[in-house]
């Protein structure tokens, strides 16, 4: 064979390598803490407080749940509306403009802002400026900051991607544009943008460094008032790790963090595929 | 009026946001003031002595830097070939069905929280060079960069691949009418006329290794000497900002100093941002002016 032959059939090899590598690498992550954190994980392990000295060695993480839980939620609650809103602006009723060039360049740079950062400001304004202390509020309000960019580029594509022809026959029909936007637009577009919220969410969910010093504490009973403060899963997790707890505990809690994502992927393509 | 009643509010919320932005640029410019003001910009971006308890404080963060440019950097290096071969693999050469298996996987490799990656980088690979090289502590900015690589794949790998797909087909079926092979045409033809969309893949995803928080922290050692090689330990600026803000004393030069950090990181992937805001806007031109 020529030289040249080889050479191809070398590069086709290099670029199979290098796309299944993908593969390896997630099914490698997931197999190795199902393997590692598989027998740790069950209904007890869920629906247990941590126990035993140090706290964590024994029992579960249901307060770290929990205490997840309420954060994306205070998260969602205070970003998903504005972001939306924020994408209609955009998508439907922003004119070419200096201005809605400013609004996507700050929204994509917002998406780019280091969650470190956002953290950090979160404690200067939230929990010392306002006086919220290390608490629930402060720290679902600073993941709510940390997703919000998300949200607002997700359904502003959403928007985008609707079919042109709708908005021109509105226009010719002339439907006025807010009745267009609710009975037309939005709708087909929802399904894309209840998947970008969820993805949101899975990301406020899995977010650790702006709660470390917002909302997290290594011990809490996370009952959901707005002003204490709360156990999360993937500080949970960390502080495991880190302060050398259980690490039997922090692969079962890695697991469950992993496993909570996949769900939400699952579900967000199931609904990109209703969307087809 | 309810149309009009409408857009006013969506401009007042978009508005809102954009000043959201803005209110934290400027809360971090406010809290980290003082100490740009009388230790100057050049001795603590320079510096390289860390002792913000020491009276007067010393407060330079050159060595962070230093760690974060590393630890990134070395991320990047390691992920470009993995990345461009991947996306290459995807646009071009797999059949469509591995390639619909494939793309799902890096929307969940992208949503694995860092913490994570993190924890499954310290418990794996610090391990493995503890034991197969007899290293004392195994964490090093090398370990870091290896598990940022994992970490900014998926984004190296979905830009570069809609990069690809952006050349025009005429390119491909005219070279491959002229006889030459698919590979070939892949790496001379296609990868110069992406070359835009590649380099600002590569940019973004180098934005994404610098500010990355948990994995670092977790992975690079932490220790507040000078990184002199890949392998040596170090701490970028995210981790020491994770690691001192809650032993910081509000209002103390510490305080003000860990602000500056966290400034400085926010400028530098910020202007990253915008200088690939930028290359995108120059390749639309470009594709117009065609």
């Amino acid at each position: 064979m020529k030289p040249r032959r080889w050479i191809d059939i070398i590069w086709l090899a290099l670029f199979w390598a290098a796309g299944l590598s993908m593969l390896v690498i997630l099914l490698g992550i997931i197999g190795y803490l199902t393997y590692r954190g598989g027998s740790v994980l069950s209904l007890e392990f869920i629906t247990s407080s941590p126990s035993g000295m140090p706290l964590g060695v024994e029992g579960g993480v249901l307060p770290a749940i929990r205490g997840t839980l309420y954060l994306v939620l205070v998260a969602i609650i205070t970003a998903a509306l504005p972001g939306v809103i924020t994408a209609v602006y955009l998508a439907e009723y922003a004119e070419e403009s200096k201005f809605k060039t400013m609004i996507n360049l700050t929204v994509q740079c917002m998406a780019g802002v280091p969650s470190v950062v956002t953290g950090l400001f979160g404690y200067a304004f939230f929990v010392m400026c306002l006086g919220f202390g290390i608490s629930l509020l402060a720290g679902g309000l600073t993941l709510g900051i940390m997703i919000f960019p998300q949200i607002v580029v997700t359904a502003r594509d959403a928007l985008l991607s609707v079919d042109e022809k709708y908005r021109l026959v509105g226009e010719t029909l002339g439907v006025s544009r807010w009745y267009m936007l609710v009975r037309v637009i939005l709708p087909q577009a929802a399904s894309a943008i209840v998947g970008g919220i969820l993805l949101a969410m899975g990301y406020a969910a899995g977010a650790t460094a702006p709660i470390m010093v917002t909302a997290a504490v290594i011990s809490a009973n996370s009952s959901g008032a707005l002003l204490e403060p709360v156990m999360a899963l993937p500080y949970h997790l960390y502080i495991l790790f880190t302060q050398q707890i259980s690490i039997e505990n922090a692969y079962g809690t890695a697991l469950l963090l992993v496993l909570l994502l996949l769900f939400i992927n699952v579900i967000t393509l199931w609904l990109r595929r209703g969307l087809r | 009026m309810k149309n009009r009643l409408v857009k006013i509010i969506c401009f007042s919320v978009s508005s809102l946001a954009t000043l959201l932005l803005l209110a934290i640029v400027a809360f971090m410019v406010k809290e980290s003031w003082p100490v740009w003001h009388s230790l100057g910009v050049g001795a603590i971006v320079t510096g390289t002595d860390w002792h913000p308890m020491a009276n007067p404080p010393q407060l330079g963060i050159g060595t962070m830097i230093l760690s974060t440019l590393w630890s990134a950097l070395g991320a990047i290096m390691l992920a470009t070939p993995l990345g461009l071969g991947a996306a290459i693999f995807l646009a071009e050469f797999a059949p469509p069905w591995l390639a619909r298996l494939i793309r799902p996987v890096l929307n969940i490799l992208t949503g694995i929280p860092s913490v994570v990656y993190g924890f499954v980088g310290a418990a794996v690979l610090v391990k493995f060079f503890e034991v197969s090289f007899g290293m004392p502590s195994g964490e090093s900015l090398f370990c870091a960069s290896l598990i940022l690589t994992v970490m900014v794949l998926p984004y190296i790998i979905t830009n570069s691949e809609a990069a690809l797909r952006a050349v025009p087909n005429q390119y491909r079926e005219t070279a491959l009418a002229v006889g030459v092979s698919k590979q070939y045409l892949t790496i001379k033809v296609l990868l110069p006329l992406a070359k835009k969309g590649l380099v600002g893949a590569i940019i973004l995803a180098f934005g994404r290794a610098a500010g990355e928080t948990m994995a670092v922290l977790m992975l690079a050692g932490n220790t507040l000497v000078l990184p002199t090689s890949w392998f040596s330990k170090g701490e970028p600026l995210s981790a020491l900002i994770a690691l001192e803000l809650g032993t910081s004393v509000v209002g103390s030069a510490h305080y003000q100093a860990l602000f500056a950090a966290g400034l400085v990181l926010l400028v530098f992937v910020t202007a990253i941002n915008i200088l690939l805001n930028v290359i995108r806007n120059g390749k639309r031109n470009v594709v117009s002016k065609r």
